[in-house]
């Protein structure tokens, strides 16, 4: 027992030392004070919306921003977090250490992920914040349309924001394992993104091998179905922060938060496996 | 019979290079044993293992055949490096700590206890002597001190084992012999420190023992003196000997049975001649600091 909570606190130790190196890079404030300013004057952008309120439109732009800037930030940020320790060779110091290659890994990704939730945190109480104030001033203008209350459900952002995190983990968790194997920054960077586009569009090929036959192919379109995780169960916003349609119940955030965890976790241990391996 | 602080048998090490995954043998079939509280000297050119063999005994790298034990525990277990602290070439660490948040961060990683961790920490920059420079940031460090707060880290959990990749690499004279200095003090308070170097000079005046690697293959091992003296020949080094006593002198060794071989003029070294005009000035300086604070 006590070497768990031994473990725990190397774990601990690194995820703060991580966390501390990513605040402090140019790359993470930037991308930050881009959001945030993107969010902020969401309400400015409206002459290119198409028809949709000014809530809905307020609220899409503002998830998109963090979906946008949040890939980007968890998969750059992870990458250069891990390639930092292995070529500026501190990682050599650390693991010549009683320290186990699972923690070192564990720790660089919860560095990462702490990253994320300061960021996912930031953008949602912008968000949060410009929503309220367009909101109080549409009631003010025009009562009868909020009879029934407000149309933003606000601690329900607070969730979607969450899943949004958990989505970064699995984003940050599969650059972490193709880190784990790749020789460069790049290939890394790249790479991730390919697999985030995947996993953004995979519900494709999971309609597809709905309609299909039984066979080969809709074997195969059901494993790579289950390789790649599905990023369309994160994208729950729309329902669970507007008021009209009927709220998320608790216990399909709890599977989507379990989902995010199994990935998670698998990506990080494929990226031990590939680790160990690894010539420091 | 208490272990070995390191033994190693039959250790050999090959990498995949390239696509088609060519063997390239690294150590080759490698027997060593480093005994308790021994300074022992790893050397041979660049290539020849002495890096490889250094990671698989800190559980870096992975043996492809041959055992490697440190105090009789397997190398690669983590338990093993309990009792290992390790100074990589050229160490490089986070710039933004200070050096004293640097050696203390490491400190926790090895598991010292809260209770110990101030006095440790205090205990092993003044033994390095950073003491001044331990609030500056890491970031600002010259070299010479880069190496000194590697070496604290490397022992901030008072490892039993040492192991020390080119400590004095790139360090000028001085910063070499505080080191070496460093060294000596960790064999008299019980310590066993392995160190590889390619500054000869150095490492023949402080190691017990030696082993020389060359592509991967150990050439020769054994005490330094036993290593470097000639076993056939004898030295006299005499002083104020005129021309006609030399003569008689190498006289009587031909009487004598024996053959003059070469006749020398004994020389300092470099690095000895260095160090002393430095200590010199430097003594001769703070004294008359002193006789200036004296007088005033």
């Amino acid at each position: 027992m006590s070497e768990v909570i031994r473990s725990i606190s190397r774990i601990r130790l690194i995820a703060g030392n991580t966390f501390l190196e990513a605040v402090r890079q140019k790359f993470f404030n930037s991308l930050l004070l881009i959001s945030v300013a993107l969010v902020g004057s969401s309400t400015f952008f409206q002459q290119f919306d198409f028809g949709t309120g000014e809530l809905k439109f307020v609220t899409d732009f503002g998830f998109g921003a963090l979906f946008f800037f949040g890939s980007i930030l968890s998969i750059a940020a992870t990458t250069q977090l891990f390639f930092s320790e292995i070529e500026n060779r501190t990682a050599l110091t650390i693991l010549a250490k009683p320290i186990y290659k699972l923690e070192f890994l564990a720790g660089k990704f919860l560095g990462a992920h702490m990253l994320m939730l300061v960021f996912t945190t930031v953008i949602m109480l912008v968000l949060g914040g410009i929503l309220y104030w367009r909101e109080s001033v549409l009631m003010a203008r025009m009562g009868e349309a909020f009879v029934d209350g407000r149309l933003i459900r606000y601690s329900d952002l607070l969730v979607f924001g969450l899943l949004q995190w958990m989505k970064f983990g699995i984003l940050s968790a599969i650059a972490l394992f193709i880190a784990s194997f790749s020789n460069t920054n790049l290939y890394t960077v790249v790479v991730s993104f390919f697999m985030l586009i995947i996993c953004q569009l995979q519900y494709i090929a999971r309609d597809a091998y709905s309609t299909m036959e039984q066979g080969i192919g809709q074997w195969l379109v059901r494993v790579l179905g289950l390789i790649f995780p599905n990023f369309q169960l994160f994208n729950v916003g729309d329902q669970l922060v507007f008021s009209q349609g009927a709220p998320l119940p608790a216990i399909t955030v709890l599977q989507i938060v379990g989902y995010g965890l199994v990935y998670t976790v698998a990506f990080i241990l494929l990226a031990q496996l590939n680790f160990k391996k690894r010539e420091i | 019979m208490s272990p070995s602080a390191i033994s190693i048998k039959g250790l050999t090490k090959d990498f995949s290079v390239g696509m088609r995954g060519v063997k390239l043998r690294a150590v080759d079939d490698l027997d060593l044993e480093v005994g308790d509280n021994e300074i022992f000297g790893l050397l041979g050119p660049n290539g020849c293992g002495k890096s490889t063999t250094i990671k698989v005994i800190l559980g870096l790298l992975d043996a492809s055949a041959g055992e490697c034990k440190i105090y009789g525990k397997p190398s690669h277990a983590v338990a093993a490096r309990h009792s290992v602290g390790f100074l990589p070439e050229a160490p490089y660490f986070y710039r933004y700590l200070s050096g004293r948040e640097l050696v203390r961060f490491y400190a926790r990683i090895c598991g010292v206890s809260r209770a110990r961790i101030a006095a440790q920490v205090d205990e092993v920059i003044e033994l390095v002597g950073m003491t001044e420079a331990a609030y500056r940031r890491v970031g600002t460090y010259s070299k010479g001190m880069l190496q000194r707060i590697g070496l604290a880290q490397a022992l901030v959990h008072d490892p039993q084992l040492v192991i020390l990749d080119e400590p004095t690499a790139g360090v000028d004279p001085l910063g070499s012999a505080a080191i070496a200095e460093i060294i000596r003090e960790l064999k008299r308070r019980g310590k066993t420190v392995l160190l590889s170097s390619h500054l000869l000079a150095q490492i023949e005046g402080l190691c017990d023992r030696v082993a020389i690697l060359h592509r991967g293959k150990l050439v020769r091992e054994g005490r330094v003196d036993d290593l470097v003296q000639e076993k056939d020949a004898q030295s006299l080094v005499v002083q104020g000997l005129s021309a006609a006593g030399r003569v008689a002198v190498e006289q009587a060794i031909i009487e004598q049975g024996g053959t003059l071989c070469r006749v020398e003029q004994p020389r300092l070294s470099l690095d000895s001649l260095f160090l002393q005009e430095v200590e010199r000035r430097e003594t001769a300086r703070s004294t008359s600091t002193e006789s200036k604070g004296g007088a005033q």
